[in-house]
């Protein structure tokens, strides 16, 4: 188990060092710094309206940023490798092929992750700056103070952060399934919208069918419960819609996004390493 | 001791899909390379020897058949573990330096710590690619530098099995001749090499055995010497004999019934006039 580990680490290290060392990330992170840096400078409301101008904004960006980062980088992680031919000479050694997805993925991941933390810091960063500059210009009154101390030190930005990181994990997981079965990033980065799209879809479908009250024939049950169970419910990852209107999401709630998240990536991982197990290279 | 190689009735169909119809690339190929032999794969273009390679590797499925590698399937980790390999036309991740490939290879081989940094050296070295140019990005290698790198990459876990599918093309002379000269301190050292090339006359040089394949299919396999020796012929080559003695031999010869097929000035290969041609030091 020690050499498996010790393997997948190498292909995650070498992926995210590639990543690192391609500088299109990096590229991307700075887009994504200067945009939080500057949103502070836009807003001149009330501290209510700044505030949340800065959220939507701040989650926006770092939503936006990550996924770029996940999906499109996911989508030509496996693609790139045989493209370049670069996997021949990885899949030649004594290196299982769901060690080498798995590797690829964790690379991924521990790069979407750093680049959410150090954005999600920055953010934290701007709220606070933004929390000096109200309190020297309103914080006079004690009652508008500890509203402004609420707003700019809000822990929900962290929740916010988990929740994000558990949709971009799991969209990058898709993609990465799609990859072991094509060769176009094209292709991978469609196909992946397109399940994420009915994934959004698909509980508001259901709810249709169900308040409707018709009864269901048992071939589009078995359809919807098929779809249930293959597309993961992405209308759960609207509590960070919450979380940006302001209203209260419980840490439990997010844990169990969290959890479900995970089981996805693992179950996406598994048969994407299945599938990649028979393929010619 | 089961054989380094053994594949039997071997078979591999690409399929093309959308109804494309298939390519037979490899038929019913029977293999056995031995221990500690260094074995050939010749063939032209097209002929199936990467694919042949591949499916000892596990990379490809076969189609029908069965390969096995000392003993263990082919595509097993176990089996993995015997070979070092080096594609045709390889392409590394070009953002890693010379060291930083060999030890990612080593790593994946399961290997780390002091024991692989010591390992890098070693085979840095003995491909000329210590100091600076191991510390350099492989974006900035020369062709024969990047085939010296990958080789330094295939032996990383000083494996039983070495296999290298076209290890000189698109090297110089010199190179080429490097590459050859490893091939035969590699089987010194009780290894097996397996090297496929359609460049007849630098296989001459060190395979032991060679098969010849064409269309998938086995044309020819044996031993060079068995091969090549042509047992109803003679031929000699002397040094120091005149003008008026060369007559004499040959009517001598015209008189002993023989029939002479070939006489005059040898002429020496292009390859080694080219390697004399270089300054002393950089010929080995
Ligand atoms: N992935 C593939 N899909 C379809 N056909 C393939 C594929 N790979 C190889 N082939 C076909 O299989 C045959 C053998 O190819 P292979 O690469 O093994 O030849 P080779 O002897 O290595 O040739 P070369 O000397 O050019 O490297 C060729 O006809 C080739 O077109
Ligand atoms: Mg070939």
């Amino acid at each position: 188990m020690s050499e498996s580990w010790r393997r997948i680490r190498a292909v995650a290290g070498n992926t995210f060092l590639e990543a690192v060392r391609q500088k299109v990330f990096a590229v991307m992170l700075i887009f994504g710094l200067v945009f939080l840096g500057g949103a502070n400078y836009f807003a001149d409301f009330s501290f209510q309206e700044q505030f949340k101008f800065l959220k939507d904004l701040g989650y926006a960006t770092i939503s936006l940023t990550g996924l770029l980062v996940g999906l499109l980088g996911a989508a030509q992680l496996i693609p790139a490798e045989i493209e370049r031919r670069t996997i021949l000479t990885a899949l030649c050694r004594p290196l299982r092929r769901w060690e080498f997805v798995l590797g690829k993925y964790l690379g991924l991941a521990a790069l979407l992750g750093a680049m959410l933390m150090i954005m999600a810091l920055m953010f934290w960063v701007v709220l606070r700056w933004k929390e000096a500059q109200l309190m020297g210009t309103e914080g006079s009154d004690t009652a508008v103070a500890q509203a402004i101390q609420a707003e700019a030190r809000d822990p929900r930005l962290w929740q916010a952060f988990v929740l994000m990181a558990a949709k971009l994990f799991v969209i990058s997981a898709i993609a990465v399934f799609f990859s072991t079965l094509a060769t176009s990033t094209t292709f991978v980065v469609a196909m992946t919208l397109m399940v994420v799209f009915i994934g959004h879809l698909q509980s508001v479908a259901r709810e249709q069918w169900l308040e409707s009250g018709e009864t269901l024939g048992w071939i589009l049950k078995m359809f919807l419960a098929a779809v249930a169970l293959l597309v993961p419910d992405f209308n759960l990852y609207n509590l960070i819609d919450e979380i940006v209107a302001g209203n209260v999401v419980y840490w439990r709630a997010t844990l169990e996004v969290a959890a479900y998240s995970i089981t996805y990536v693992l179950v996406l991982l598994m048969a994407a390493a299945w599938l990649f197990e028979g393929r010619d290279l | 001791m089961s054989p380094a190689v053994l594949t039997g009735s071997l078979r591999k169909e690409f399929k093309l899909g959308w109804g494309r119809g298939r390519v037979l690339a490899v038929e019913g190929l029977d293999l056995e390379v031995k221990r500690g032999e260094v074995f050939g794969l010749l063939g032209p273009n097209g002929s199936g020897k990467s694919t042949a390679m591949k499916m000892i590797l596990g990379l490809l499925r076969p189609t029908a058949g069965q390969a096995e590698v000392c003993g263990f399937r082919a595509g097993t980790l176990a089996a993995r573990k015997q070979i070092g390999f080096l594609p045709e036309n390889p392409y590394f991740p070009a953002f890693l330096s010379g060291a930083e490939l060999v030890s990612y290879y080593g790593k994946l081989c399961g290997m780390g710590g002091k024991r692989l940094e010591a390992r890098v050296q070693e085979l840095l070295a003995l491909v000329r690619l210590g100091g600076e140019a191991g510390q350099r990005p492989l974006r900035t290698y020369s062709k024969g530098m990047l085939q010296r790198a990958g080789l330094a990459g295939a032996l990383v876990s000083d494996p039983e099995i070495v296999m290298l599918d076209e290890p000189t093309a698109g090297v110089d002379p010199a190179g080429s001749r490097e590459i050859r000269d490893l091939i035969r301190e590699l089987k010194q050292r009780g290894k097996t090499v397996i090297f496929s090339s359609h460049l007849l006359e630098q296989v001459e040089d060190v395979a032991d055995r060679v098969i010849i394949l064409h269309r998938g299919q086995k044309l020819r396999e044996g031993r060079l010497e068995d091969l090549l020796t042509q047992t109803t012929e003679w031929q000699v080559r002397a040094r120091g004999l005149r003008e008026d003695r060369r007559k004499e031999l040959h009517a001598w010869l015209v008189q002993q019934g023989a029939e002479i097929m070939q006489e005059g000035f040898p002429r020496e290969r292009l390859e080694d006039f080219f390697l004399r041609s270089l300054p002393e030091k950089e010929r080995r």
